[in-house]
């Protein structure tokens, strides 16, 4: 019933972008977040996309991975192409038909702005797919310990976070088995009209409710137990480590970032 | 029901007739299919291949929409830990929840209510309060009631006295022996527990691996001691103790009582003949 359900997009393989360390990857793709904004001419589109692809042939992560992940947005990506076609008023005007009128600047600045959205939506699903959401964590934690500086639990935010994601293929098979105990008590949860449908997840919900909340006390029962008392002084079985390779990465981003100020206009 | 060779099957090649009023055990290492065999036996799992009949109802292999609400009346089943699945504000709406589902009238379900939590042995006050606000023994009771009040034919029950104390587990198995006797009614209890399916059982029907390995009388399956060993499994602390009395004193007993209790007054007999 829900194993259709795809939980993390985490996709295992050895590539050099497997290897790299989480927080070189995490800094590379908020970084790589604003220099997609330098390209404003088709040089500068090419270099970029060049880059993209390069980076995705190195993680050896089938293209039809990345496809699923870019399906949900590939909507909102044709809906804003087409808003700047028509609307950016720019340039030869190259088509009219009664109040339409399409320009030559709206049509670069939609492909553009396509492409930087697309740039974008595969390079930061590329992270995700190239790291393990523990590894995710463990770098966000690294790369924001600065903030407990001014009190912010950075620790507590990074462990809610492995925690949630560590019982979410619990939370679904908690699910499935009440969702089959009250089948087997003649509940439809697939057909009738909406309304009723909704009160029909009613027995679904309340007992999800219920031993998650039990879950979590015994969960912070058992921490408790065996002495868990924070982050302070603790120690890592996979401690994070900076190789080479990981500088070198930044070093081309720089490179990339310094090639795109030159060839903009 | 029958399974093909697929990469995942989950079960294989699976012949068992359950005649009616039968109590049959069925017995397996985890993991070896057991539960999810009762799940094909009201629809909740379908068969990718073969088929299963109860009654007059077929689930087939490929089949269309079939009539899964009459077949889910027919058979109650008890899950692991079913005080999971309880969520309504009362006990009493909670053991209605499944007589409605079924077309039960209000009144109706309400009086069922009332007949079933005797059943399960707690008093009617309890019918007022919230499910949740009773001990985990008394919920397990309220969530067997759910289940008793849909009146099925055939009742499955997956590890019910899964987490319960020794007092609690003889006296849930004492209620659905008793049930089952006086209602007549087809009893499918899964269990790792030898000494319960000896106990309670007709047949066994021991699983292991997906498939169905024995199958046949308490008497004949726990002559198997070996084939049961290689499924993980052993024969009930009593039958272990009639083989090694059998050999030490150099009697025979016949392997026809498997409670301690029967087993005792069995031993002490043929003591006394020996004596004389």
């Amino acid at each position: 019933m829900l194993q259709n359900v795809i939980i993390g997009q985490y996709y295992p393989a050895s590539s050099p972008l497997h290897r790299m360390d989480s927080r070189s990857k995490l800094i590379a793709a908020f970084f790589y977040l604003f220099i997609v904004f330098l390209a404003n001419n088709w040089v500068t589109y090419g270099v970029l996309i060049a880059f993209t692809v390069v980076t995705i042939s190195l993680s050896k992560v089938p293209f039809r991975f990345l496809y699923k992940g870019l399906k949900p947005i590939l909507l909102l990506v044709v809906f804003t192409m087409l808003l700047h076609i028509f609307l950016t008023k720019e340039g030869d005007l190259l088509y009219k038909a009664g109040f339409l009128e399409i320009y030559e600047g709206g049509v670069i600045q939609g492909i553009f702005i396509a492409l930087r959205l697309l740039l974008l939506v595969m390079m930061t699903s590329l992270l995700t797919l190239t790291t393990t959401p523990i590894d995710i964590t463990d770098g966000l934690e690294h790369l924001l310990g600065p903030l407990k500086k001014w009190k912010l639990p950075v620790h507590e935010f990074a462990l809610m976070m492995s925690i949630s994601l560590r019982f979410i293929p619990t939370l679904l098979q908690e699910t499935e088995k009440i969702m089959k105990a009250q089948m087997a008590r003649g509940a439809d949860f697939t057909s009738g009209p909406i309304k009723e449908r909704a009160k029909a997840f009613v027995p679904l919900l309340v007992p999800l409710f219920v031993s998650s909340f039990k879950r979590a006390e015994e969960l912070a029962l058992a921490m408790e137990a065996r002495g868990y008392r924070g982050g302070e002084g603790r120690t890592r079985l996979r401690a994070l480590a900076w190789h080479q390779r990981d500088t070198f990465a930044l070093l081309l981003l720089a490179l990339l970032t310094l090639s795109l100020f030159l060839l903009r206009n | 029901m029958e399974g093909t060779p697929f990469e995942r099957r989950a079960l294989h090649d699976i012949n068992l007739d359950i005649a009616d009023g039968t109590f049959l055990a069925l017995i397996g290492h985890t993991g070896s299919g057991k539960s999810t065999l009762i799940q094909h036996l009201n629809g909740l799992l379908k068969p990718s291949a073969g088929s299963i009949k109860m009654g007059s109802t077929e689930l087939k292999a490929g089949g269309k929409k079939q009539d899964l609400k009459s077949l889910r009346k027919k058979a109650g089943i008890v899950f692991q830990y079913p005080e999971h699945q309880l969520f309504e504000e009362t006990v009493e709406k909670d053991i209605m929840f499944g007589p409605r589902n079924f077309g039960m009238s209000e009144e109706s379900a309400k009086l069922t209510a009332a007949k079933v939590i005797e059943m399960v042995g707690l008093p009617e006050s309890v019918l007022t309060k919230s499910p949740f606000d009773l001990s985990g023994g008394q919920m397990r009771r309220v969530a067997i009631a759910g289940v008793l009040a849909m009146n099925p034919e055939v009742l499955i029950l997956d590890e019910p006295t899964a987490g319960l104390d020794p007092a609690g587990r003889v006296e849930i198995m004492e209620l659905f022996y008793s049930l089952h006797e006086r209602n007549n009614l087809t009893t499918i209890l899964v269990t790792h527990s030898m000494e319960d399916a000896s106990r309670y059982a007709d047949e066994i029907a021991v699983m292991h691996k997906g498939e169905l390995y024995l199958h046949g009388k308490p008497t004949d399956i726990f002559n198997e001691r070996e084939a049961l060993k290689k499924a993980g499994l052993d024969v009930p602390e009593t039958v272990q103790f009639l083989q090694k009395w059998n050999e030490k004193s150099g009697l025979h007993l016949a392997l026809t009582k498997f409670t301690v209790e029967e087993l005792a007054k069995q031993v002490s007999q043929s003591l006394k003949k020996r004596g004389n």
